[in-house]
């Protein structure tokens, strides 16, 4: 599960250049299309801003963010493409008390939606809050983009990799990051100077590039700390504290026992010696 | 028909009380079917925001340090030896069986793949806090209710079983201890993978050990709470003198989760810790009405012997660590933007249908098993002790005659 021993330079990565996008919205399309996901009604600024569906759900796995801000007096438009960001250690394989969530060798995060129990750690351990379910069902799973798993394994890149006309580069998580900092350098009044995702939740297998500073742009600000590494620094203590616990109330039990059965042995002893005397006494007297 | 009919008539011979109980259960047990029929979503006001509801922060999270007496008690008891306080210990074990088999349901009532859950036990993740408790809970169910058997084979006669489970008796009170131990603290474990999600007031590495210390108090307190009662309610001696025992020790364990919980606030904390009035209201409440007011009330010995107070006091420590488990589980974890959540019709009457069976429950197993008849001991069962002590015995006698 964990991927310590995973060489996660080789990994499958995502560059998404946001300064590149044009909102097409075509990766969505293309999404939709290769996982078979039913389309959602939609009205015009139902959540904010432009952006439709109002929010990922378990029939949306990816979607293009829209931010309106002014550049020399005229109104201008960010975008960035929201999915899973397929962490090198994600805190949803980490919680899942199943394990039906792993992060794959090639990169992408994968849901064994067979082993899955349905008890929803996984959307309250997730950073990025990806993970979402099939509330309308009686039995309902968990639903996330599964970084086209099925595609790369017969050698396609991702659905919405394939159809992004500008903006998404797929290639090694050593190659992406290579390219992503060639064009900080090379560009750098186009590009706000970070990387977001190469640090973000101990690295993920997707890279942004944006030109607005990542709090503007709505990138959530999350720790650097692999977030398994949270839980598991407690966790890690369970054998100890149980034979600690264990071993500890076994001896001091023992030792009080051990006290009262002496005590109740010498009672005995004097109690049972005492009636056969006075038997002798009885004896003696009659 | 017949055994339909002794059954209904046993009902109706039942206190009003009991039969409202009844009612509740029945329709708990109703809505927890129209979540199977119609889903989750419709039925619960659960979304992609709030996974965890009410079913997770009451029937799980707090229900289970609610549970807490059996194992407290027993270690108290047996392991401390603190004989005295035996007779408390055969309703704390009641209660923690019941109090654990409804997790169990609620559990299962809140899982999207209830009859999957199984899988825990086939496809371990070490990793998982959720793995640890299921398994722990499991595990600690089936320990309460092998000490739960005691009161029934009594009932039947059963004497074989008896002796088995008398030996058993201290094998188990310490495995009590030491899985309890581990799922009430891993439950705190859950809620450290929500960094930047649980606000700083509660988000700390010592939440594991907060979350044990304080289930070891609330332990205390359900058992001073259910004394109390069932001396009210159900006719039985008032246990007040025994109950000042724990009385005793509560403002100490208070203390001490006090001085863990104000040093992990001020020191193993990042980011600022006032910027939500509401948050900041509600943590003030937990620790002044939980901890704080009761930790001085029973340093009072006047107070420690009075039957009110000691009621009065408990009935805070365990108000207390509600509050403290739903700050942690859901008010702590709503990010400021977020609308509020509240819970739906049909999770209101599942989780009052289950707080209402656990009442239910207790006074029909009151009723028909020797729950507070203290081990009527016709028979001597204490197997190893009994052999040892007559073979001492003989022994002496030999060298009694030899003399």
């Amino acid at each position: 599960m964990s991927s310590a021993d995973m060489d996660v330079t080789k990994h499958k990565t995502f560059l998404i250049d946001t300064t590149k996008c044009t909102g097409c919205r075509g990766c969505q399309v293309a999404c939709k299309q290769w996982n078979q996901l039913k389309a959602e009604k939609t009205v015009f600024f139902s959540g904010e801003g432009y952006q439709n569906p109002p929010a990922m759900t378990e029939h949306t796995f990816t979607r293009i963010k829209f931010r309106d801000y002014e550049k020399n007096g005229q109104n201008e438009f960010a975008f960035y493409k929201e999915m899973c960001m397929h962490c090198n250690e994600p805190a949803c394989a980490s919680v899942c008390p199943v394990g039906a969530f792993v992060k794959s060798p090639e990169g992408p995060v994968i849901y064994n939606a067979s082993r899955c129990i349905g008890c929803r750690f996984c959307m309250i351990a997730c950073p990025f809050g990806i993970p979402k379910y099939e509330w309308s069902k009686a039995f309902p799973l968990v639903k996330k983009c599964t970084g086209c798993y099925s595609r790369i394994k017969e050698g396609l890149e991702p659905a919405c990799a394939t159809a992004c006309p500008t903006a998404i580069t797929y290639g090694s998580r050593e190659e992406m990051i290579k390219e992503a900092e060639r064009r900080l350098k090379n560009r750098p009044q186009r590009y706000f100077q970070a990387i977001y995702g190469k640090e973000e939740a101990g690295g993920t297998s997707i890279l942004y590039l944006t030109h607005q500073p990542l709090d503007e742009l709505g990138f959530k600000k999350v720790t650097t700390r692999p977030l398994p590494s949270y839980t598991w620094q407690a966790l890690r203590l369970v054998p100890g504290i149980f034979l600690t616990m264990g071993g500890g109330l076994s001896l001091l039990s023992w030792f009080n026992h051990r006290k009262e059965r002496i005590r109740q042995e010498e009672g005995f002893k004097n109690s049972k010696v005492q009636p056969e005397k006075k038997d002798e006494m009885k004896g003696d007297n009659q | 028909m017949t055994a339909a009919k002794i059954i209904i008539n046993e009902i109706k011979g039942y206190h009003r009380f009991l039969q409202f109980m009844i009612a509740l259960v029945v329709i708990g047990a109703l809505a927890s079917m129209v979540r199977f029929i119609f889903g989750l979503g419709v039925t619960t006001n659960l979304n992609d925001t709030y996974p965890w509801g009410l079913w997770i922060s009451f029937d799980v999270v707090t229900a289970v340090p609610l549970a807490a007496g059996a194992f407290t008690l027993g270690a108290i008891v047996h392991c401390f030896h603190i004989k005295k306080l035996e007779p408390l210990v055969r309703p704390a074990i009641v209660t923690g069986f019941l109090g654990y088999s409804l997790v169990c349901i609620g559990l299962l009532l809140d899982l999207g793949q209830p009859q999957r859950g199984w899988h825990t036990m086939v496809y371990w993740n070490v990793h998982s806090p959720m793995f640890e408790v299921s398994m722990c809970v499991m595990a600690y169910t089936t320990v309460l209710f092998l000490e739960f058997l005691s009161p029934v084979c009594e009932k039947f006669g059963y004497h074989m079983p008896l002796r088995v489970l008398r030996w058993l008796e201290m094998p188990l009170v310490i495995a009590a201890a030491s899985i309890s131990t581990l799922h009430q603290s891993s439950l705190g474990t859950f809620f450290l993978i929500a960094v930047d999600k649980l606000h700083n007031l509660w988000y700390n590495p010592l939440l594991p050990l907060q979350f044990w210390m304080s289930a070891i108090f609330t332990g205390i307190s359900i058992i001073i709470l259910e004394a109390t009662m069932v001396h009210r309610y159900l006719g039985q001696p008032d246990e007040s003198e025994l109950l000042e025992i724990l009385a005793k020790i509560l403002p100490w364990v208070l203390a001490v989760y006090l001085a863990v919980k104000v040093g992990a606030v001020a020191f193993l904390t990042h980011g600022s810790l006032f910027d939500r009035p509401g948050l900041l209201a509600l943590f003030a409440a937990e620790v002044l009405i939980g901890v704080i007011i009761p930790m001085l009330m029973f340093m009072k010995q006047s107070n420690r012997e009075d039957s009110r107070m000691q009621l009065r006091g408990a009935g805070m420590v365990i108000f207390g660590v509600i509050l403290n488990r739903f700050n942690v589980s859901m008010f702590g974890m709503i990010q400021p933007d977020q609308v509020i959540y509240y819970p739906s019709v049909t999770e209101s009457l599942v989780t009052i249908g289950i707080i209402a069976g656990h009442i239910l429950f207790f006074v029909l197993l009151a009723k028909y098993f020797p729950i507070f008849e203290h081990h009527p001991e016709t028979v001597d069962y204490s197997m190893p002790d009994h052999f040892h002590a007559t073979e001492a015995h003989e022994h002496d006698q030999g060298k009694g005659v030899e003399a």
